[in-house]
């Protein structure tokens, strides 16, 4: 479960920051005044243009960024206050597949497995199920920096959830793989939601979205400007596309809703 | 605890598996000081030879065929010209030197005045003027000789003072003092140098790949995780100081012409007492090193810009590193507390065994308080939102 209340992000800027971004004032709203909540066995999108603030708001979920106001509990944990037992609920991952070039798989889930306190045993079994699932075995002993994209994101998964995580945080999971890797992402979350975890999710591809998801928020310009389930967006569309019902939304062509 | 040997396995497993690490920390260390000593001597000694059994082409103009005769024991070539051409050929090489006596030298030696000679050379032909003026000497003593003996003077009659030179330092100190000043300059250097490429792979790196952003995600604090990254990197550090320290043993055992005393002196060094007290000393340096740029390179957002911020620091540890050289700097109450030359001037008076307990113990506590100082640094850097992320 995730509950974000009334959250703002702002940043402070300096004269050459203030100068680039053509502002006045010295600080800057990435997030402002967010609320919704992701619950538990249903996978939650969040849509939006880029530099909307989603990674921004992710990240605070995932303890990464301080909120400047508000509250964001995870399964009832505050992220600030108890950011270690929240850390300890989440997996986070990000499209971009940030990984160690150096290292093979094998040690890169060892290292983050070490870094949760995992047990030996729940290790080897928990990394066996996972491995086998994503077809790590094949290129094991290989080092990431011999590994293609779609692999490396592979690997990226069974890091971030080696630990069996609660909620799980994917920022753009499938951006720049193929469509087999995409796909076996995709098969993944729809595992994560059967399992009951709460599943939060930020994308570009309004297929994606329309397979996988059971309720969305829409941001832009760091405001929550649409958040409703799925089947409402949907309605919402009316035999329009949901890519241009998005559209619509974000130039406030259509209603928003929150 | 955990956290802290959980990092740093991975950092070691990931930085030696880095070339650039492997040739900074391990390679260039051991090689150095081999290079330099057996390298540079060996080089030096064929250079000097070559030089030595060179026949150089010298001319006379109005020398005594005493000189003549006897000169240089065919290492020399004689060749026939006058002044200005002697000149114009030691300007275009194709003369060493050139000996011009005065027209009436024979006279001024016979009436016991000094006669008339001009040494022409080229300083850039540097054993040029050194083997000349070798034969000159030999040629004056004759001539003084020969004066003495004319005058019915003894040679002790000239000399006023009987010299002994009695030097009672021992070897060790002797030693100590001699390559005491350039052995910690190594050290200290490659401590520092050591240290660049793990701290800029591990923070740097980190936050440019953006691994950093999962990695703080763990329930482990960023403190642990800093100070698992700071002690890796001070390790490499520590690692390519004790590998120079090596280096220089290994290499002085391949030199050829080493005095017994001096190798003798050398093998001690490594002794128990003198590395331990050496690595009380590199322990909080390297920890410093790796804490002072930990705090700078966190701020950069790639290894192009980390190595901007890295550059001038080489500067400030080669400084004082090198004032320890200049003879005269010494370690007192007032030296003892200047980082780096403080460490450099000790290991200078352990080597010799003339270092002050409390001025050591004044040394290791200031490093220690600039280690802790450093850490404190980093960790208020590395907490910022703005630097970990990129």
């Amino acid at each position: 479960m995730i509950e974000v209340k009334n959250t703002s992000k702002q940043y402070s800027l300096n004269r050459k920051q203030q100068k680039e971004l053509r502002i006045k004032a010295n600080t800057v709203a990435a997030v402002n005044n967010v609320s919704f909540s992701c619950k538990p066995g249903r996978v939650f999108s969040l849509l939006g243009p880029n530099g909307a603030g989603k990674t921004t708001l992710l990240r605070m979920i995932a303890t990464i960024l301080t909120p400047s106001s508000g509250n964001i509990e995870v399964s009832g944990f505050n992220t600030v206050s108890h950011s270690k037992e929240v850390r300890r609920k989440i997996g986070f991952l990000t499209g971009s597949t940030n990984l160690y070039d150096r290292l093979t798989p094998g040690e890169i889930v060892k290292y983050f497995a070490d870094l949760y306190g995992m047990e030996k045993n729940e290790f080897n079994q928990r990394k066996e199920e996972l491995f086998t699932r994503l077809g790590i075995n094949d290129f094991l002993k290989k080092r990431i920096g011999q590994l293609s994209t779609g692999m490396k994101q592979k690997v990226s998964i069974a890091r971030s959830m080696i630990h069996d995580p609660e909620v799980v945080i994917f920022d753009e999971p499938t951006s720049g793989l193929d469509v087999i890797t995409a796909n076996s992402i995709i098969q993944l979350i729809r595992d994560c939601k059967k399992e009951g975890k709460t599943v939060i999710f930020s994308s570009h591809i309004m297929s994606e979205v329309d397979l996988l998801c059971d309720d969305l928020a829409i941001i832009s310009k760091g405001s929550l400007i649409y958040n409703n389930s799925m089947d409402a967006f949907r309605e919402e569309a009316s035999g329009q596309s949901l890519t241009a019902t998005f559209i619509d939304i974000v130039a406030d062509k259509k209603p928003q809703l929150i | 605890m955990k956290t802290i040997i959980t990092v740093i396995k991975k950092e070691f497993t990931d930085i030696f598996r880095d070339k650039r690490t492997l040739i900074s920390a391990i390679l260039v260390p051991a090689l150095a000081f081999p290079l330099l000593i057996v390298g540079v001597s060996k080089l030096r000694v064929k250079l000097s030879d070559q030089e030595e059994g060179k026949k150089l082409k010298i001319a006379f103009i109005q020398a005594p065929e005493s000189l003549k005769s006897g000169f240089g024991k065919g290492n020399f070539e004689f060749m026939d010209l006058d002044l200005e051409d002697g000149k114009t050929a030691i300007l275009n090489d194709s003369l060493d030197a050139m000996l011009a006596f005065g027209s009436n030298f024979s006279q001024q030696i016979d009436q016991l005045k000094p006669g008339d000679l001009n040494i022409y050379y080229k300083s850039t032909n540097e054993t040029a003027y050194d083997r000349v003026s070798e034969e000159v000497k030999s040629f004056e003593e004759v001539l003084l000789q020969e004066r003495m003996q004319k005058l019915n003077i003894s040679s002790e009659a000239i000399q006023p003072l009987k010299i002994s030179e009695n030097d009672l330092a021992p070897p060790k100190e002797q030693i100590g003092r001699r390559i005491g000043g350039f052995l910690p300059y190594m050290f200290i250097l490659f401590c520092f140098m050591g240290c660049v490429v793990p701290a800029t792979a591990l923070i740097t790196g980190e936050k440019e790949s953006g691994t950093i952003e999962t990695l703080l995600t763990v329930p482990a604090s960023r403190f642990k995780i800093l100070l698992g990254k700071m002690i890796t990197i001070a390790m490499v550090g520590l690692s390519a100081s004790l590998i120079t320290l090596l280096g220089m043993v290994a290499g002085l055992k391949f030199l050829p012409n080493i005095p017994e005393d001096f190798l003798e002196v050398i093998s001690n060094l490594l002794g128990a007492k003198f590395i331990l007290m050496l690595i009380a000393m590199l322990v909080p340096l390297s920890l410093f090193f790796a804490g002072t740029l930990s705090a700078l390179v966190v701020r950069a957002k790639s290894f192009r810009e980390a190595q901007s911020y890295v550059s001038p620091l080489t500067f400030l540890v080669i400084i004082p590193a090198m004032l320890a050289l200049i003879p005269g700097v010494s370690l007192n109450w007032q030296t003892v507390w200047i980082p780096i030359l403080n460490i450099a001037l000790a290991t200078k008076e352990i080597i010799a065994g003339t270092i002050s307990i409390p001025m050591y113990a004044s040394i290791v506590l200031s490093l220690i308080v600039l280690a802790v100082m450093a850490l404190m640094a980093s960790i208020r850097q590395f907490s910022k939102e703005g630097m970990v992320l990129k």
